[in-house]
């Protein structure tokens, strides 16, 4: 049933537990190993290497997602909204953005587990979303999958209570077509981030609030803390799974104007905060320092890697120093080698 | 043809959404009230201004949607249109609004080496309590000059702001110049919709001059369709058509024709056709 569309928040739901995935729990999208392991805090991200975006990520995504404890078969007739990151696309930096190749493979993962899937984006930055989507070279990637994309900067809203707390808004004006998913499935870049160090699964997840409500850049939620906001964004969108784009990467300045870094990589979990830590881990960042993975360790899932069980590959030996800027608020995550930029 | 076309399917319903079959709101209904207004179709012109009287609250600022009064950036468009449309009729909804628009600002921030852009100055935020961003900034400068209050100090610090605002090469981006010692990329919607506001403006730097340069490089038949729109209307409003424009203008109608059927995107192509005057009035 559709949620009502409304102007005016609602009087104050229930409070849904915290503990990561009791949305996908409840929902009956994952299997009784995974219910256990959340059960201890614990959580598994799978990680593929010698990724290539003409390779056969269709069967990576499948692997890494069953790996990852997905039940593919309560997902049939589910509404699966896929969320690639645009922020400000452009030919000039493709490593920016979500490439379209991993975007059409999960895409087909999903469809051949009949669910039904909707491709939507807020690009932060920009108002003409046709640009963004053209930029990136995601229009002819939809068109080519006859795939519909939600432009959540302009759709209606639903208002949605603020699970994390973290922050002072008392919630979120959430599109229809999140409000409306069964399963959102952040898409991000393995980027490195100017202000929070590192954007992946989480951050990526700011694309999902509208533009309209909130700005270009969304300034309402930059006013009220980045991490805070990060944080409780993903608290009110409990139905979250990640599958990060990890070949071509962006190190320095990013998330929009670093450099081009290639690492081979898929990650995928259903636990953003342990994916974005395992990220971290191979950036050769310390994922404690992170704050929005901060406030969401142990309340969102895992960050400690011994409470993460490794699916796939190993992290340890793919791990490749991401370059970082050489600026105050981002020393701190240089726990091991990382690399300072001017 | 395409013009005919769609300026027909407006004029039937003129109270339009971004998207086709998704709910009315403020800023596509008052671009469609000032294509009407320029291609002569009052009737339905009214029906459009009168949708966004509905849509104004009590302090005269107009929300994003009927029911949604908040945030109150589409204040300006609405201001807009009822000027265009009919300054006596709608005086008081026009006074009201920029009753509030004087009183709403952007929010200044500290001044860091962090930000290349001067963040002291104040024009007009997307949303209450944040900071002052190009395109909200640069349309409350249209209406403000529009009714006559272009020598308002608000207006003049919003112009100081869009000039600062104007990346060293040329263009805008959506507000930022350089932010931790790295320039950004200027893009053509904002480019666009600044340089409608700049029209007029002496401007000592030449940086006027450099975003016109580089806007009407930037635009070509591959740009995107609001981009092209607000890019054309920018370029019109320093008097310079591009020959291909008309071209382009029903190449992109056919794109969002064939694609998304946005009545948003078809109406501000139909106000590129129409040009800039309904939006500067002194240009």
């Amino acid at each position: 049933m559709s949620k009502p569309f409304s102007t005016v928040p609602p009087a104050r739901i229930s409070r849904r537990a915290l503990l990561a995935g009791a949305g996908l729990v409840a929902a009956g999208f994952v299997g009784t190993r995974t219910v256990r392991q959340w059960m201890k805090q614990r959580a598994s991200v799978f990680v593929a290497k010698h990724q290539t975006y003409g390779g056969p990520l269709v069967q990576t995504i499948r692997d890494g997602l069953i790996a990852s404890g997905i039940d593919a078969a309560n997902l049939k007739g589910k509404k699966v909204l896929l969320k690639p990151n645009m922020v400000e696309p452009s030919r000039e930096a493709p490593h920016m953005t979500t490439h379209p190749a991993i975007i059409l493979a999960a895409s087909e993962v999903f469809r051949g587990w009949r669910a039904s899937v909707t491709v939507g984006e807020a690009p932060g930055h920009v108002r003409d979303t046709d640009m963004a989507l053209e930029e990136s070279g995601v229009r002819e990637a939809l068109d080519s999958a006859k795939l519909p994309f939600a432009d959540l900067n302009y759709q209606e809203v639903a208002w949605v209570e603020n699970r994390g707390h973290a922050s002072k808004l008392a919630g979120f004006w959430f599109p229809r077509a999140v409000a409306e998913a069964d399963m959102v499935v952040s898409l991000p870049k393995m980027k490195t981030h100017h202000w929070v160090g590192v954007t992946a699964a989480m951050k990526n997840l700011y694309g999902v609030i509208p533009g309209i409500k909130y700005g270009w850049p969304k300034n309402v939620l930059h006013h009220n803390g980045i991490p805070e906001t990060v944080f409780d964004i993903n608290a009110s969108l409990p139905r979250t799974i990640a599958i990060v784009d990890g070949i071509d990467c962006m190190e320095g300045d990013g998330p929009i104007m670093g450099t081009k870094k290639t690492m081979g990589l898929v990650v995928i979990g259903t636990n953003p905060a342990a994916v974005d830590a395992t990220v971290c881990r191979l950036m050769d960042l310390d994922p404690a320092q992170v704050p929005y993975l901060q406030l969401a360790g142990g309340r969102l899932g895992p960050i400690d890697d011994r409470l993460i069980s490794q699916q796939g590959e190993k992290w340890q030996p793919l791990a490749s120093p991401f370059q970082i800027l050489d600026k105050p608020h981002l020393q701190r995550l240089r726990k091991n080698k990382g690399v300072l930029v001017t | 043809m395409w013009l005919d076309q769609v300026i027909g399917t407006i004029e039937k319903n003129p109270v339009i959404g971004y998207a086709s079959h998704s709910a009315p709101a403020t800023e596509p209904t008052a671009i469609a009230a000032l294509v009407l207004l320029a291609h002569g179709k009052q009737e339905s012109a009214k029906r459009a201004s009168d949708f966004l009287i509905n849509t104004q609250s009590s302090d005269g600022s107009v929300g994003v949607r009927q029911n949604e009064p908040d945030p109150q950036w589409p204040t300006s468009l609405a201001v807009l249109a009822w000027h265009a449309f009919d300054k006596l009729a709608y005086a008081t909804n026009i006074e009201q609004g920029v009753n509030w628009m004087l009183q709403a600002k952007g929010k200044a921030m500290e001044q860091t080496d962090d930000m290349g852009h001067n963040t002291q100055l104040v024009g007009w935020s997307w949303a209450e309590g944040t900071h002052s961003w190009i395109e909200p900034t640069a349309f409350h400068v249209l209406a403000l000059k529009t009714v006559g209050r272009g020598d308002h100090p608000r207006t003049r610090e919003a112009i100081t702001l869009l000039l600062d605002r104007q990346l060293p090469t040329g263009g805008c981006n959506y507000g930022n110049t350089s932010v931790l010692g790295q320039m950004l990329r200027p893009h053509i919607q904002p480019t666009g919709i600044a340089l409608l506001a700049l029209a007029g403006e002496q401007d000592q730097g030449n940086r006027i001059a450099k975003s016109v340069a580089w806007l009407r490089k930037a635009l070509s038949k591959e740009t995107t369709r609001a981009s092209l729109a607000w890019g054309l209307l920018g370029l019109a409003a320093h008097r310079i058509t591009l020959p291909s424009a008309t071209q382009w203008l029903e190449s992109a109608a056919q794109q969002v024709q064939s694609h998304d059927n946005s009545p948003h995107k078809l109406a501000l192509l139909a106000l590129a056709a129409a040009g800039p005057r309904l939006l500067t009035p002194d240009s």
